[in-house]
């Protein structure tokens, strides 16, 4: 059967080559969202700060228990945005116990030196863990003494004095002695200062334990985990986990990106794929027949089928799956310089993710085959004999109970949709699509069957005979046009709906950020203000109001899981003079510890009321429990969840404001410019520049989806185009036979032209409408508006692209058949 | 080199109260109105009848390629009705040979494994000298590794009768077989098929219009609306076309009347 199946192949490559392509170009992009996940999956970030420790103390994550309906426990783990802290005064309890030799807390203070590069300040007492090792000098002693690793005092010697910002605050320090060892850049102080200077005053963000010479670590693990609560005790390669939460998010976003993404090309896949293989079955309607009528069962029919399609499979495979290690390995570069990834991050070679990429491609190709071969049942060996091989015009009752069902979970979707926040708006918009062009494609035959009538009498006066002919074809081939149909609505509802959401929804953040925005000046430092900054904007004369705002995130639980919601602390008392957060419902006077505020969206995915307590953990881990008392519109603007700056203090890394928002008069400027001069690092912005920056980082992320969407939509019009060319040149014969009987080229050309006009025109109103309505209720879920925003450009581009699509796919392929004689043609089987 | 049947008195082929209805517009079409035949061993039968008299379907019935509405298909003691469509198939590829009007072979496939394909797909090893004779027979050893599309019309059917015989079956199914070749290779093609019902005792029911290629065979059926109305020995080629030309000039049948 591979024998026969492959012979079948070679004699008629051409029917096979959309196929391939359409699998080729699959691999490629399964092989480099496989290489994403499997990076993000398999990331285990190698211990380095803690790399001499034996056991490390830390609370690096999170977990959610939740019990499922089967009574079965339900474990969700969530990377701390923040990074967790452990109790300090858990140092001393662990250094009591027997078998252990060292133990030191260790503080992470975010330092920016005078140079402007960052670097971490930690106690003296923590060196011992790295290692890090005197080259020159002594141990820091007392406040003011400091002791650099070599590459941050580079040209800085012994005896000298160096500035340094920790906590917002600069000060000169003298260097007491320069270090060696691994790891990024790093300042020891004594323990006394760094634990004054700590972000989270009597707690550390981890404690590492040197054990004593012979002890028994396995012991001493326990009985550090019988003193250390819910902090997770962590030992050799697991001391990672402790570090780096930046590389944990990353590998976090690789999963996310390329496991979703993946999902739904996936689904692409296999419903271009069953169509170019079914089209390449109905093309071979007769020779099939012959097989049946003479020698081969059902059965056979169909495993050949099936074979044919897994040795496509397989050469797709072989031609993608390299393509898309070198996409991925492009792809890391693009992720790593766009910020989306740390430098250094391991990506892997795609060892698992390549073979997986491949199998999938494989069962895509197979299970195609499978759906094909199903048509074959409808072959009757009889049609052997038939001098033309008639296809049935209509559909079955089970594809019409099909397509109405797939067009009611559609319209369910779409309500679904109004639900759905700004990270499941595109999920759900691409649920939604697929479940419409489904119901397209099974409702195809009669779409084109009324579509046919209606139009029949317009491309009568639009083309004359050519136009007769062009109606009598699409209602005499509604079934075989299916596909065509089918992969035109596909491209138009994709390119003119995933495409324009990041469009609305840049717009929508823009607008409500601009709109909302009070305040006429903010002062903006990317490693923290102190609250010296806000005493300090304050003083000067002709101010109205200083606001402090910290950006952070918070973990709430839903369905079992952690979900990271971006989250902004603010001043109650000062916030009303400078943001206006639209209040729907509840006051922001009520806002105060114990607190919040939340958006409508974040509001109505959670299912939250004005009222409600609610659970969340804030970046650090600690649990909270909330009263929500007003829900607001600028979300997108804003971030989902507002609550005061006295629940997160001392639970976001830096314990410092990331901006300072000030309503003054022009006038003030100077004296807002001093107070920046005193803090080094800090800009005075002005709002525009502040809602410029939203739009630069919206931007930074839409590459991203851009990128994504873009290969979707590029591989529907690749389909497309693929299935249309197929379909005409499939009908040499019939266009011969047509010439044959007196119809000039010219006409043939016209009546072609007709058809696809016919097609195009019902395409564009399906795929337009379908398009407007995954759009439109998505764009009102995440703004509450329900007109989209489409760009005339882009909207044009969407139509004039899929009508060239449409008529270069099919009118140069029908020329090139038209220029051989049609008597050469006749004889040609089908 | 005769063929081994198990039973020589009982006939390869016999239908029974054959009707065929073709659903349509309105009132269904009926290209079967009843037909009671047996096809002997041996015998080399030429069924004929003009256009839409249901000769085709008769054969389509008879050789398990259609479904009769209603009677019954036996070829040799094996009623069709109650087969699988696996289980025909099989039936077809081991006691049935096909030859039809034009796109007999797969284009895929040499000439020697179209011949094979039928005991390749039933995964029985083809009994070398048995296909070495067979291809003698037809005088294809020189082509056996050409595709189909360099051969010509008549040598494409002889391809098809050499498939047909390969697997040695009961009975050899022939649909128009010299409908598109012109009439010196349309004899050589019906020599042939003379030649394996003489010398090899092999059955063959041929459909055709042409009275020439009829008076190869040794029995002449003439249907008409569904039925049959003349059945005798071949009467000569005259003869034939004679009768065909009078069953032309019969008045229309009444509406209904084949019912």
């Amino acid at each position: 059967m591979t024998a026969l199946a492959m012979r079948m192949l070679r004699h008629r490559p051409g029917s096979s080559a959309a196929t391939l392509l359409a699998l080729a170009l699959g691999a490629l992009i399964l092989t480099a969202m496989g290489i994403l996940v499997e990076s993000g999956l398999r990331y285990h970030p190698a211990p380095v700060r803690y790399a001499a420790a034996d056991l490390v103390v830390a609370r690096p994550d999170t977990t959610f228990t939740s019990r499922e309906f089967d009574g079965e426990v339900y474990e969700s783990t969530v990377a701390l945005p923040e990074g967790g802290t452990v109790d300090a005064a858990l140092v001393d309890e662990i250094r009591r116990l027997p078998g252990v030799g060292s133990v030191a807390g260790d503080q992470g203070v975010p330092v920016v030196t005078a140079a402007g590069t960052t670097a971490s300040g930690r106690g003296w007492g923590s060196a011992g863990l790295t290692p890090y090792r005197l080259v020159e000098g002594a141990a820091p002693t007392g406040d003011d003494q400091v002791v650099l690793d070599t590459a941050t005092g580079a040209g800085l010697t012994v005896g000298g004095r160096v500035e340094l910002v920790a906590g917002g605050v600069p000060r000169a320090y003298t260097i007491s002695g320069l270090v060696t060892g691994n790891g990024t850049a790093t300042v020891f102080w004594s323990d006394a200062r760094a634990a004054a200077l700590a972000p989270h005053p009597g707690a550390v963000s981890a404690i590492g334990v040197i054990a004593r010479p012979g002890a028994d670590l396995g012991q001493l693990r326990a009985a550090i985990a019988r003193v250390a609560g819910d902090a997770r005790v962590l030992a050799g390669a697991e001391s990672g986990l402790a570090e780096r939460s930046a590389d944990r998010a990353a590998a976090a976003l690789l999963v996310q990106i390329g496991g979703s993404f993946g999902g739904y090309v996936l689904l692409l896949i296999v419903f271009v794929v069953a169509a170019t293989v079914g089209l390449s079955v109905r093309h071979r309607r007769r020779d099939l027949a012959l097989v049946r009528a003479v020698a081969a069962t059902p059965g056979q029919v169909r495993r050949m089928i099936m074979m044919e399609s897994a040795l496509v499979g397989v050469v797709a495979g072989a031609i993608g799956v390299p393509c898309g290690l070198a996409a991925a390995r492009w792809l890391a570069g693009e992720l790593t310089g766009r910020g989306f990834l740390p430098a250094g991050f391991p990506m892997l070679p795609g060892a698992i993710a390549a073979p997986a990429a491949f199998g999938t491609v494989l069962l895509a190709a197979v299970l195609a085959g499978l759906l094909a071969a199903r048509r074959i049942a409808g072959i009757r060996p009889a049609e052997a004999l038939g001098e033309a091989a008639a296809e049935p015009t209509g559909g079955g009752r089970k594809r019409l109970i099909g397509g109405f069902v797939a067009l009611g979970s559609g319209a369910a979707a779409a309500i679904a949709a109004v639900g759905a926040s700004g990270e499941t708006a595109m999920g759900a918009a691409l649920g939604m699509l697929y479940l419409f062009v489904l119901a397209v494609a099974l409702l195809a035959p009669w779409i084109n069957h009324a579509a046919a009538r209606l139009l029949g009498p317009v491309l009568r006066a639009v083309f004359g005979s050519s136009g007769y002919l062009a109606a009598a074809n699409l209602r005499a081939g509604a079934r075989g046009t299916a596909t065509v149909l089918t992969s035109l609505v596909l491209a138009v509802g994709f390119g003119g709906s995933v495409w324009f959401l990041q469009n609305n929804l840049e717009r929508a953040a823009v607008t409500q950020s601009r709109e909302g925005l009070l305040a006429t000046r903010a002062l903006i430092a990317p490693a923290g203000l102190p609250g010296s900054a806000v005493a300090g904007l304050r003083a000067v004369p002709a101010v109205r109001a200083v606001s402090p705002v910290r950006h952070t995130t918070v973990i709430v639980p839903l369905m079992g899981d952690g979900e990271a919601v971006a989250a902004r602390a603010v001043d109650p008392a000062t916030l009303a003079a400078v943001i206006d957060l639209g209040v729907r419902e509840g006051s922001l006077a009520d806002l105060r510890d114990g607190t919040a505020a939340v958006s409508a969206s974040q509001a109505s995915m959670f299912g939250w009321d004005l009222g409600d307590t609610v659970d969340m953990r804030l970046g650090d881990g600690t649990a909270v429990q909330t009263r929500i008392v007003a829900i607001y519109r600028r979300g997108l603007g804003f971030g989902d969840v507002v609550l005061p700056l006295a629940t997160v203090a001392g639970h976001t890394a830096t314990n410092l404001d990331d901006e300072i928002l000030i309503s003054a008069p022009a006038s003030a400027d100077a004296g807002l410019r001093a107070v920046a001069a005193a803090h080094p690092g800090s800009t005075l912005a002005d709002t525009a520049t502040l809602t410029g920056g939203l739009a630069r980082d919206l931007a930074l992320s839409a590459w991203l989806n851009r990128l994504l969407i873009g290969v979707m939509v590029g591989y529907t019009v690749v389909a497309a185009a693929n299935t249309m060319v197929m379909a005409a040149l499939a009908r040499r014969r019939e266009l011969a036979l047509l010439r044959l009987t007196g119809v000039t080229r010219r006409q043939v050309r016209r009546m072609v032209n007709a058809e696809q006009t016919g097609l195009l025109g019902t395409a564009v109103v399906l795929g337009g409408s379908i398009a407007a309505l995954t759009l439109s209720s998505v764009v009102r879920a995440l703004t509450g508006n329900p007109v989209p925003y489409v760009p005339v450009l882009g909207g044009a581009a969407v139509l004039g692209g899929v009508t060239v699509l449409a008529l270069a796919t099919t009118v140069l392929p029908v020329a090139r058949l038209l220029r051989v004689p049609p008597v050469e043609q006749i004889g040609v089987k089908e | 080199m005769p063929v081994d049947y198990q039973d020589v008195s009982e006939p390869a082929v016999r239908v029974r109260g054959l009707t065929r209805l073709y659903p349509a517009d309105g009132e269904p079409v009926r290209a079967l109105a009843g037909v009671d035949a047996e096809f002997g061993r041996g015998t080399f039968t030429a069924v004929m009848g003009p256009s839409g008299s249901g000769k085709s379907t008769l054969l389509q019935c008879a050789a398990g390629l259609d479904r009769p509405t209603g009677g019954a298909v036996w070829i040799g003691g094996t009623e069709l009705s109650r087969l699988s469509e696996t289980k025909l198939t099989e039936l077809r590829r081991g006691r049935i040979g096909f030859v039809f009007q034009a796109f007999n072979l797969i284009g895929a496939l040499t000439v020697e494994e179209n011949i094979v394909l039928p005991l390749r797909l039933a995964g029985t090893r083809p009994d070398r000298e048995w296909i070495a004779r067979v291809i003698e027979r037809v005088g294809l050893g020189h082509r056996l590794r050409h595709r189909p599309s360099a051969l010509s019309g008549g040598q494409q059917q002889r391809v098809a009768i050499a498939r047909a015989l390969a697997s040695r079956p009961e009975v050899i199914f022939c649909d128009e077989p010299t409908g598109a070749l012109d009439s010196t290779t349309a004899a050589e093609v019906l020599a042939l098929l003379r030649g394996v019902v003489d010398e090899h005792g092999q059955t063959v029911v041929m459909v055709t219009h042409d009275p020439v290629a009829a008076s190869w065979a040794d029995r002449v059926m003439v249907l008409a609306d569904g039925r049959i109305v003349h059945d005798t020995p071949q009467p000569g080629a005259e003869r034939i076309a004679e009768r065909l030309a009078a069953l032309g000039r019969r008045p229309a049948p009444v509406e209904g009347a084949a019912r």
